[in-house]
This record gives structure tokens, sequence and C-alpha cells, in this order.
């Protein structure tokens, strides 16, 4: 119809009607920041992989492989994988189970629901890295209030408190809780867009065939919110493992390396310690696995997807 | 049915509730007491509140200024992100099929690289090619980088559920796919827009690699930078001061948050059109 | 200066450019550099900028005197517009790579430790060591070995204080049953009795600056060293063996598990509540009880680390240090800064209420720090002047008895002494077998620095 016409003003609308032109056009300003703020400094740092660039320096000698061999025989950067998995499993399973729970209670209208949620949206809203700060308070061993309830419930002895922050276990769990607990409002708000988003005939629907309750859920309401959920745990995973500054501040790796993660590794090596080609190493390691993941996800989800 | 679903209602919303919010309480109550009874066992309920942290926040650090720098810096990273992912949402949403769909994944490899490891070489670029060393405007450049992505992923989502009919009904009509994407689909997704804003400004507030590397002077510094700087000194730490500085934003952000939540879910059940 | 029109016109600009963007308040968007206060001197123009980045002081007035007289009045003297930033101490390492990164930055760094490891990036500062050696005498055996690289013959920074670790203890539970920190054995002893009044002793094995410090300089009174005289490992020795040993002995007996889970303030803080009986820590644990009148204040005694089997060794709590990029924009300025901060160094100590002392003593002679320590009115008098003999005596250099270098940087940032001990306290580890493990990884490290020809 456009092409009919002879004049330029129509051809460039034509040209503009074009999908694969409109699109291109469209995405190109967000391709383009992308790959020049993150495709190029990441670039940059898979190459200082290979060198034994030091203290801050962009450039170093070419090492081939021989900062992947070192760490791979350091027993600190073996054990920051491990502990970087299960910092990001045990949490974001939590966050899964209390997100589900309380996406659902919140969905229908009831008295309250406007202050609750309020409370429940606080982890999220305040920035991490000053409520981080705010955790070191919570788990100081002098004045942990955490312990104040413990010991008053008399679930634990006054001269036996539980160091939160000291012994390796305790440690761990409390950097899990502090990732669960800022996780939890951001996968409850994706959680309940994907329930609003089932349409009313589906509930109709499955009223009439006289499935409610939790035979509901798994086989009517959990399939169809399956693929928003995904992609919210998938986002989970990502920020937890890729997240520096809750162990950082928390426990510094401590206590001896038994909370070390890969990032934090990464930034003591690398920045601390003054060898940026090992420290960019390390870091590098959280992106195939990070990688895997994530595309096993969204193959699931676009599998799992009901139209 | 009704009081099941109440109990189960209740039953889960309260008490994650308070175990959620109680930090805050405990935050609201340190920060009331005086600096030197923070560490008294004795006074751990029972002591006198006062004011005074609010007071050395407000007086005597750039507390005004930080929270001044965190939401301009907020803000204008919302706007740049709106500007580049409205578009690209809705072009890998529509238009680019197969590829698109490629492309979506590929959304989610950017945020797989953690900016321990990229603030070094990115520091390089902001201060010897964009020349932006101090400024707050190297931040305003590179936040959208790890904004953007999100955003898009989040608008491909609102997209796709609103009906391809819309816009051929605007099609028809005689607009231009472009005038269709402004006079149609954009003011529908006002609530994808809005969640967009929520989502981006709190990815901005968040972050602190970046604004500690890109930033020197005090009178810039953004509020997650400027906290642990003036309120730690060495190895003391102004507790209730901290406490109060953790406050103040965060109640307004998750009252305007809340405000916004309708929307963002009456987005996703696609509005009118159930 | 003055005569030039061009050169006045353009000031002038820059002068209104200033000022619009202070109009433009919190913004910060129009100023390159913003400034972090009002233009010193309207009438004067000032040739030249430079600029500093330094720690937030924990003694306020040491800032405020550094900041508003020190810089003012330097500036003033040598037609240079001062400028500088505060930043908290754990930042500055990565404030350090991203300048280093950015090949752009400070003209002046500061840290608390020196950064070997950045020796390529910056300058030789020996000239600097010369000149304020001409003028106040020699550089401490301290400030050298922290700061100089035997290998290359580089000074990579100019120590302008350091900062004396004394051990604090209450004098009134100790005296009450009847002891005194005068030697580790001493402490072992008296662990359990102190710990069974509810006042245990504080030295913490956690990932931290302090407990590094503290354990360290524990080791070298047993006579354990991380290297020897010749910037070579030795940590695998009988005599690191029984260090480890002793030290789980006190925790097991007198220390409770917080102590691994602290960061740099804990020790203060387990201080402060009352609770502890001893602790390793510069002055700022006693200044803070005399500041917010805690009853125990007068029963914090301060005295030099306690004697071990190999004697009485102790390590500087922390070391500032300046050092000048190789990328500075303006090095004279900077050099001539720091000679004559070092030459004027007694206001310094003083306005840090002596917690920093100066690299070079003969900017101000221990005789005279001890007059001013003894006029401290805190009490019981006097208790201040030790710091003096600790400063002249006990104090050594991290790497002692060989030089600071990148390894030993890099052994020290990684923590991996806190985490020898801890593992060992903690019942994971015998003692023999976690000496050999962090041993293995010290000489990986030194391995690698070596053949970088650092050391």
């Amino acid at each position: 119809m456009a092409a009919a016409r002879g004049s330029r003003r129509g051809r460039l609308r034509y040209v503009a009607e074009r999908r694969g032109f409109l699109a291109a056009l469209l995405i190109s300003p967000a391709v383009l920041f992308i790959a020049a703020l993150v495709g190029i400094p990441f670039g940059l740092a898979i190459y200082l992989a290979f060198t034994n660039a030091g203290a801050g320096s962009l450039t170093g000698k070419w090492v081939g492989l021989a900062n992947f061999r070192r760490i791979l025989h350091d027993p600190i950067f073996r054990g920051s994988l491990w502990h970087t998995a299960e910092m990001t499993l045990i949490s974001q399973a939590i966050v899964i189970v209390c997100a589900g729970l309380i996406a659902h209670a919140l969905v229908h209208k009831f008295r309250g629901r406007w202050f609750l949620r309020f409370l429940i949206l606080l982890p999220w809203a305040a920035p991490i890295s000053l409520t981080v700060i705010g955790f070191l308070w919570f788990y100081d061993p002098q004045a942990s209030i955490w312990n104040w309830f413990l010991i008053k419930l008399h679930i634990v002895d006054p001269f036996n408190k539980p160091n939160w922050l000291g012994t390796p276990r305790a440690a761990m769990a409390s950097i899990i809780t502090v990732q669960a607990w800022r996780t939890i409002p951001f996968a409850t708000v994706i959680f309940l867009a994907g329930i609003s988003s089932i349409p009313q005939e589906v509930d109709d629907a499955s009223a009439i065939d006289g499935a409610t309750g939790i035979k509901k859920f798994w086989y009517v309401s959990l399939p169809l919110q399956l693929p928003i959920a995904l992609v919210a745990i998938l986002f989970g995973i990502i920020f937890t493992a890729t997240d520096m500054v809750v162990p950082y501040i928390l426990t510094n790796g401590g206590p001896f390396n038994s909370t070390q993660m890969i990032t934090t590794y990464s930034f003591a090596t690398g920045i601390n310690a003054g060898n940026i080609g090992e420290g960019a190493a390390i870091s590098l390691f959280l992106l195939p696995v990070l990688a895997i993941v994530a595309i096993g996800m969204l193959v699931f989800a676009r599998r799992a997807e009901v139209t | 049915m009704a009081l099941r679903r109440n109990v189960f209602t209740y039953g889960v919303a309260i008490p994650f509730a308070i175990v959620l919010a109680f930090p805050f309480v405990w935050m609201f109550i340190t920060s009331l007491k005086p600096e030197a009874q923070v560490y008294d066992p004795t006074k751990t309920w029972r002591f006198h509140p006062t004011l005074t942290s609010y007071g050395y926040l407000f007086h005597h650090t750039d507390y005004v200024r930080w929270l001044e720098n965190s939401f301009f810096v907020g803000l204008l990273v919302v706007l740049i992100t709106l500007v580049v992912a409205l578009p690209a949402g809705y072009a890998l949403a529509r238009l680019a099929g197969g590829v698109g769909r490629s492309l979506g994944v590929g959304i989610f490899l950017t945020y797989l690289v953690p900016p321990t490891l990229l603030f070094l070489p990115l520091s390089r670029v902001v201060a010897q090619y964009l020349h932006l060393s101090d400024r707050l405007w190297s931040l305003i450049v590179v936040y959208p980088s790890f904004t953007i992505p999100f955003a898009i992923w989040l608008l491909m989502g609102f997209f796709k559920t609103i009906p391809q009919e819309l816009e051929d009904a605007a099609l028809v009509d005689g607009c231009s796919r472009i005038g269709s994407l402004l006079r149609v689909v954009f003011p529908i997704s006002i609530p994808g827009i809005l969640t967009v804003v929520i989502f981006t400004f709190s990815l901005v507030i968040n972050e602190f690699v970046y604004a500690i590397t890109f930033i020197s002077s005090a009178s810039n510094r953004t509020l997650p930078v400027g906290v642990p700087t003036d309120l730690i000194r060495g190895d003391l730490f102004n507790w209730p001061g901290i406490m109060g500085a953790i406050l103040i934003p965060s109640i307004p952000l998750a009252l305007i948050y809340n405000a916004f939540l309708n929307r963002f879910i009456a987005g996703f059940t696609g509005g009118a059109f159930r | 200066m003055s005569g030039d029109e061009k050169t006045l016109s353009r000031r002038d600009l820059l002068k209104q450019g200033a000022a619009g963007a202070a109009a433009l308040g919190a913004a910060g968007a129009g100023a390159p550099f913003a400034f972090a206060g009002p233009m010193k001197f309207k009438n004067k123009q000032l040739k030249g900028d430079l600029s500093i980045i330094q720690w937030v002081h924990f003694v306020p007035a040491y800032d405020d005197w550094f900041d508003n007289t020190w810089c003012k009045q330097w500036g003033e003297k040598n037609d240079v517009q001062v400028k500088v930033e505060h930043i908290n101490n754990t930042l500055l390492d990565t404030r350090a790579a991203a300048e280093v990164a950015a090949q752009q930055g400070h003209d002046l760094f500061m840290n608390l430790h020196p950064m070997a490891a950045y020796e390529d990036q910056v300058i030789n500062h020996a000239s600097i060591v010369k000149e304020i050696e001409s003028k106040v005498g020699k550089y401490s055996q301290l400030g050298k070995l922290s700061t100089y690289n035997p290998k290359t013959k580089k000074y990579f920074a100019v120590s302008d204080n350091y900062v004396p670790d004394p051990v604090i203890w209450r004098r009134d539970l100790w005296n009450g049953i009847g002891e005194a920190p005068y030697t580790w054995d001493h402490v072992r002893k008296a662990a359990p009795k102190l710990k069974g009044i509810g006042h245990p002793i504080g030295i913490g094995q956690s990932q931290e600056l302090d407990s590094n410090m503290a354990l360290l300089a524990f080791m070298m009174c047993f006579g354990s060293f991380v290297q020897n005289e010749h910037n070579a490992p030795i940590l695998n020795t009988k005599k690191t063996v029984n260090a480890v040993k002793f030290m789980a002995d006190i925790y097991n007996r007198g220390e409770t598990a917080d102590i691994f889970g602290w960061n740099p303030a804990s020790n203060n803080n387990f201080l402060y509540s009352g609770q502890a009986s001893m602790i390793l820590n510069a002055i700022s644990a006693t200044r803070t009880p005399e500041d917010q009148h805690l009853p125990f204040a007068d029963d914090l005694a301060i005295w030099p680390i306690p004697i071990g089997p190999h004697g009485r060794f102790g390590l500087e709590h922390v070391m500032g240090c300046y050092n000048i990029w190789k990328f500075a924009q303006n090095k004279d300025a900077a050099s001539q800064f720091v000679v004559d901060l070092c030459v004027n160094y007694k206001d310094a100590t003083n306005a840090s209420k002596l917690y920093n002392f100066p690299s070079f003593p003969g900017a101000y002679p221990f005789k005279q720090i001890r007059k001013t320590a003894a006029a401290d009115t805190h009490k019981p008098r006097g208790k201040y002047t030790v710091l003096t003999t600790i400063a002249e005596k006990f104090t050594h250099n991290i790497g002692f008895p060989g030089t600071y270098n990148a390894a030993m940087d890099e052994v020290f940032t990684k923590y991996l002494i806190p985490a020898m001990f801890a593992q060992v306290s903690q019942g994971k580890l015998s003692a023999a077998d976690s000496v050999k493990a962090t041993n293995s990884q010290v000489k990986d490290i030194y391995r690698k620095w070596k053949a970088a020809g650092k050391i």
C-alpha cells in the first residue's frame, strides 16, 4: 500500500513499516549501551584473567592458564565455589517457598492488606548496602537483639551465646538469612503478578470442575504461574550469586574463609592483594555456571509456557 | 470457605510481616538511643530516647546531600532506562520473532558479570574516555547498563499481555506502526512503566561498588557511600546514626512501592481487558 | 601570577564557573572536580591544585586540624589550592585500584598500610625522604623498613606517621585477681580467672586488621616470623607451632567464641561494654571511654605488649603512608606537601592527641612527646607516657626482620595468619597441620612475587 507511493516520504514510511528494520531501530540503543558499558569492560576482564596484571593496572604479561591453574590449587578458592553455591541455592529455596506463600496470601483484598504489604516490602525498599550494616548490629557478638530474644526464651544459655558471625555454620546461616530476607519481597511482587495474570475464566473453570485448594494450586495455578515464577527465581539466583556486599560486610569471608564467596575472594585477591589477573580469573568462574543455569531455566520456562 | 481463606491469609501474612519488618523496628529503637548506652545490656529496651543521632545526621554530615544525589541519579537513570528499554522491549515482544527470543535470553547474560570485576575497566572508561571522574553523571551513564536489561525483560512481559488485536485495530484505522505504538500501546502500559520505575530505582539506590569507585568528593557521594564513610570512623561505628540513616529513605520508598504495587499487578492482569 | 591579561580572564571565568557550579547545588553536575568546601582565599589567586585522599581519622580533631589549619596555611604559603577527600579506610584499597585502572586520580594518596603491590605505579620517593632527613634527621628504621624495597632500591611510599600498639587492660579487674599482663605466661595464667569473673580477654582471631596485628606481634614474641631478613618465607617452624598452641590455650581458658567474628571495631566495643579485661589496640580504645565518661575509664591501663619467650616485640597498629602516582598531575606540590608535613609533624601528633607518632622522629623527639603525654590530665596521670617507650623500643614493621613487601602485603590482606590461629583454636586442625597448610599458601605467594621481580 505504501509501496505504491513514489514520494520520498512514502518510501521512508514503508521502511519504517517493515518489522525487521523497525525492530532493529528500536533495539539498537539498548544493544549499543550494553555493548559499550558491559561488553567492552567484560572483554577486558577476560583478557586480564590471562595476564599477570597487578595492582590496578589494566595490562600485564600474558601468562596463559597460569592464573586458572593456581586458583584451582587454592583451597580457599575451591571453598569459595562451594560456599557460593550453598549460599545461593539455600537462600533462594527459602525465597521461593516464602514468597509463594506470601503472594497467595496477599492476592485477595482483606483488611490490613495495605499495611502488611508495606511491612513486607521494607527489606527490598531499603538500600542493601546500608541494611547489611544494620545486620552487623543485629548480629553483634555483644548486643545482638536476636540473642536477647533467644536468651529470654531460654533457648540459649547466656554464657554460651551463639556468635552469629564468628562460627562457620552460624556465619553462613546469617548470610543466607540476609540474602533471603532482602529477596523475599522482590520475589513476592513478581509472584503476585504471575498469580494475578491467571485469567478469571481459568478460576471459574476449575471451580466448576471441582478443583479447589491444594489440588487447584498444583494442577492449575502452579503451571500457569511457572513462566513468571521461573524468571523471578532466575533473577534471584543471579543477584544473589553475583552479590558481594552482603558477605563482604557481614563476615569478609571469615571466620577463616568459611564464608568466602567467589565475589569476595575475587575482590580480596584482585583489589586488596593487588593481583588483578588472578582476581579476574576467579570472577570468571561465575560466568559459565550462571549461564548454564540461566539457559536451562529459560528453556524450561518456554516449554512450560501456557498461552 | 471464606474462613479457611482468612486463616490462611492472616496466618501467613502477619508472621511474615513481623519477621521481615522486625529488623527495622530494632533499627528505629537503636536510632533513638544515646551513643554511650548502645552497648549497655541493662538498657536494651528501657532507656531515655533522644533525637541526637538524627540531629547529627542532618547537621554534622552531608546526609541531605547524599539523599539528594541518590535521588537525582535515580530519577535520571529511570528516565534513560525508560527511553531505551521501552522501544527495545516492544521490539523484542512483537517484532523480532525468533531472534527476539534469543536476544531475550541474552539479556540475562549481562547480569552474569559482577561489578566486582567490571568496575576496574569501567573506571578507565569513565576517566579517560568519558572524562566524567567524580561527577554524578558518571553514575548516570553507567547505571543503565544494569537497569536496562531487567527493564527490557519486564516490559517484554507486559507487551506480551497486550492483545495483538488492539494494535491491529489501530493499524486498520490508518495509524502507522509507530503511531499505534505511541497512541495505543504505550498508554496501556503505564502500569508496566511504573513497575520499571520501581525496579530501576531500587537497583540504583542499592548500588555501591561503582559509586565508591567513580565518585571522590564528599559532596558528590550517594547514600550507600556516604554512610559508611562519615558514620564509621576507623573502628568506631555510630550505630544510632547509621540506623537513622537507613530508616529515613527506606520508609518513604516502601510507601511509594506499596502505592504503585496495585497498578503493577493490574498491568499484568491486562487491565480492562479481562 | 598577575600581569598576563589572558590568564587573569581565564581565572575569572573559572571563578565564575565555580560559583555557578556551587549554585547548581546538589546536582554537582557542573563542577568537574567539586571542591569539598568554599574557595579558601577570595582575594588571592592560587596557581596550582593539589588533591589528596586519606582516611577518616578516628580522632575528629585531627581531620579538623588537617583540613582547616594545616592545608589552609600550607596552601597559602605555597600558592596551591589544596583539596582533601576523606573516605573510610576500608575503602582506600578499592579506590587505589580504581585510580590506577583509570590512570587518573589524586596527586597524593594516603593509606594505612604501605601499598607495596603498587610499586610500579608510583614515583620513587627517595628525594622526598632525603629532603626530610636533611631537615629533621633520619627516617626511623620502622619507616624505612616499611616503605623501601631493597631489591629494586625504591622508596614506594613515605610514611608520615605510625601508631603504636599497646595492650589495654582493666587494672581493677586484674589487680582484683592479683595479676598483671607482664608476660604472656602471666596472661595465660590469669585468663581462666578473668573469664571466671565474667571478664574474658579479647584478642581477635578474625579476618580483620586488629586480629592481624595482634597475632603477628604475638608470634614475634615467640620467635616466629613470616619472613626472615632476606624476605624469604620461614613460617613453618617449631616456634610458630608453639605460638599457635599457646594462643589456642589462652582462647580455651579465657576467651569466648566472640573473637572469631570481629571487625576492627569489635574489640573496642568489647572493651566499652565493660566486659573485656584486656585487648590489643591503639589508644582509640582509651580515648573513647574518656570522651563518653564510661565508669571504668580511669581503670584502663596502657602497657607494652607482654613478653614472650623470644622477648617483647610489637607492631605498629597502622602506619600512615603517602604515595604519589606516576600519573599524578601535580607531583611537585605533592612532594613539597609531604616534606613540609613530616618536618612539622609535632603539630600533627598533638592534634591527633598522641595517636599519630612521627615516622621521622626528629620532628618531635620522644622526650618532648613524653612531656606532652605527662601533661595529659586523664587518670592515672602520666599513663600515656608509656607510649613513647613502646614507640621507641617495642615497635617494629610488619615483615620484621625483613622489609615490608608485596608478598607480605598479600599475606596480610588475605588474613592468612588469623585463619591459621583460628582453625586451631576452634579445634578444626592441629597446630602443626594448620601451620603447614598456611606455610604452603605463604610460600606460593612469595614464589609469585619473586617471579615478578619484586622480592
